[in-house]
């Protein structure tokens, strides 16, 4: 393909996603009765602003070159966690420690790959399966613990008929517009994608810059794990598909970064694709699970769709 | 002379010294550990991970990933306890069909549409596993006992096919890269993919059997996974994907690519095997070894490429 053949592409990515979720809407609710709907889509948003949290902290890590795959594990451990401490009913402290603990997760997976330039597949995968260890050895594997009042309330409250941590959700994609977009640090992640010489050359402090995307990572998975708590109120972790806690919610993120639009080889997209990127898939799965079809076509989809969308790039020169 | 000579055959040989020293330590500290029954367990427990990490090397030594080995593995477990009934050989065959299928459809997509090998193998892992969870929603099905006694055959507690099975690999694997016209392209491609190419490797015919023999071996894996529980189970392969990557890295497998071979990984596989024996009889749960594995492998990989580091600068 030509220069200007893979521009476009990438550039009108994002209206063909608006296109297709305007044409998989209109599909669906001339099927489903209800489908198409205010209430709903809300609803489709709340069930899906935990992965889009998730999607918004891969997207940056993505955009640096690298992958968080202990994002999913590192979620369940706060939620976890926060269960544990708050049983007494205190909400601040277990909250800040929560997200203390996220952010170490990314400390601890920055500096492996920053400085002992452990590759980040292996240093992420072994991460996940060290916290799924944690999870088992200290819950036993059951749901132990509950939820602060002010948590519950924080994750099920409304603003005017608006839920709360969608808002925070919106807030928080484009806080990380505005620092991709105006800030050094989001040129520096940028950068670090597109080419790690020429950074390394104009005397990036390339380890810092991962050290950053990475406990930023950790840091926002906590938070997601802190609403989710509040939103089921006793944590219930299950062994879940592929290779340990989380798994399954990682692929949906890594997902939706990449329908979003944002090269898996880094350096182009951003958050407001992925943002789009979420509400396709969450929108495809709502139909999934109308149409009665579990969480294992759920999980086939999600491989089929990275496949796919991975292979369209390459195929036009974009990897 | 004699050191430099001493040197190079400890270097060589290192990670069997290290298994060698665990065994006698941990014969040391626990009785249990002492007897035959143990260590037969260790074999058998040591021949999918030894399987799994056979096409994990290979794939490694030519500069990738392959994250999709586990689900390959538990897959085989499901549609052999689906389709045993029609028969051992058909149902065997049918596996090794379904591997091959998808080791070519990884490797088309790492060589020809130059997809990276670790999100190709992800987006595979995760299709997989939900073909399996369709295949088999709950561990079960029907394994005939013919099967499960002729792969765990034992002559007294020597548990017979599963050393064989494991020299099987090791003889193999050892021939294959070194002395084989594939191994040396691997190493070829692996060290330098460019160069490879420019000394008229087909890189990427080299890469799609690299994905083969990965997905194949994966699957032996998963059939005597199957023998020994008895059954099919979507999930009882996913530990095989850490564990291929411990046993490939602490066998002095480079995760650059292009340096190693197969003679660590299989000491590894033991040692790896052993591990989960000596926490269990020092009363350690289950869970626990799930973080001493995530350490060993970050350990290993961190370590390694310390090591290495050193070396060349």
């Amino acid at each position: 393909m030509n220069r200007i053949g893979r521009f476009q592409l990438i550039d009108v990515q994002p209206l063909i996603l608006v296109l297709a979720l305007v044409v998989i809407m209109a599909i669906a609710g001339f099927l489903t009765p209800g489908f198409l709907t205010f209430r709903h889509f809300k609803m489709v948003l709340y069930c899906n602003t935990m992965l889009g949290i998730l999607a918004l902290a891969q997207t940056v890590v993505i955009l640096s070159g690298g992958i968080d795959l202990s994002i999913g594990s590192t979620y369940w451990i706060t939620v976890m966690v926060g269960a544990l401490l708050m049983v007494k009913g205190e909400f601040l402290v277990p909250a800040i420690v929560c997200i203390l603990v996220g952010g170490l997760i990314g400390l601890v997976n920055g500096l492996g790959i920053s400085r002992l330039k452990i590759p980040h597949v292996v240093m992420t995968l072994a991460m996940m399966i060290i916290l799924t260890g944690t999870l088992y050895v200290t819950t036993g594997g059951g749901g132990r613990g509950r939820a602060a009042p002010e948590l519950i309330r924080l994750s099920t409250g409304r603003v005017s008929g608006f839920p709360i941590i969608t808002l925070v959700w919106l807030l928080l994609t484009v806080l990380f517009y505005i620092i991709l977009r105006m800030t050094a640090f989001g040129w520096k992640v940028r950068a670090l994608g597109s080419n790690l010489s020429a950074c390394y050359c104009s005397g990036i402090r390339i380890w810092r810059v991962q050290v950053l995307v990475y406990m930023m990572s950790g840091t926002l998975a906590a938070l997601a794990g802190l609403l989710y708590l509040g939103w089921a109120r006793t944590p219930y972790p299950t062994f879940q598909s592929g290779a340990g806690v989380g798994a399954n919610i990682m692929l949906q993120s890594i997902a939706a970064v990449i329908i979003g639009g944002t090269l898996f080889s880094g350096g182009r997209g951003g958050v407001g694709r992925t943002f789009l990127g979420v509400l396709v898939l969450a929108v495809l799965f709502s139909i999934l699970s109308m149409a009665g079809l579990g969480v294992e076509w759920q999980i086939m989809l999600n491989g089929i769709i990275i496949l796919a969308i991975v292979g369209v790039h390459s195929r036009v020169g974009l990897q | 002379m004699a050191n430099d000579r001493l040197k190079k055959i400890v270097f060589d040989w290192y990670i069997y010294i290290v298994l060698v020293a665990f065994w006698i330590v941990s014969c040391t500290v626990s009785p249990f550990f002492r007897t035959m029954s143990t260590f037969s367990i260790i074999f058998v427990s040591a021949v999918p991970i030894a399987l799994v990490g056979l096409g994990q090397t290979f794939v490694v030594l030519s500069r990738g990933f392959d994250l999709s080995v586990g689900v390959v593995a538990s897959l085989a477990t499901a549609i052999a306890s689906v389709t045993m009934h029609w028969g051992i050989g058909p149902s065997i065959g049918l596996i090794l069909l379904v591997s091959c299928a998808i080791g070519v459809i990884n490797g088309l997509g790492v060589s020809k549409l130059k997809i990276d090998s670790f999100i190709m193998t992800l987006g595979m892992m995760f299709f997989l596993n939900g073909v399996t969870l369709l295949i088999r929603p709950s561990p079960g099905g029907f394994i005939p006992v013919n099967f499960k006694r002729a792969l765990l055959y034992q002559v007294g507690e020597f548990p017979l096919i599963p050393v064989l099975i494991l020299l099987l690999a090791a003889i193999v694997g050892i021939l294959v890269l070194q002395k084989r016209k594939l191994g040396r392209e691997i190493y070829a491609v692996g060290g330098d993919p460019e160069s490879a190419k420019m000394s008229g490797v087909d890189v990427d015919r080299t890469r799609i059997k690299v994905f083969v023999v990965s997905a194949v071996s994966s699957a032996c894996a998963g059939l005597f996974v199957s023998a020994r529980i008895g059954s099919g189970n979507a999930e009882v392969g996913a530990p095989y994907l850490f564990d291929s990557f411990t046993a490939v890295f602490m066998g002095g497998t480079l995760v650059t690519g292009g340096v190693g071979g197969y003679k660590g990984t299989i000491a590894s596989a033991l040692i790896i095997a052993s591990i989960g024996h000596i926490l269990q009889f020092l009363g350690i749960t289950i869970w626990y070894h799930f973080i001493v594995k995530g350490l060993l492998l970050a350990g290993v990989a961190g370590l390694q490429l310390f090591f290495v580091r050193r070396e060349r600068t």
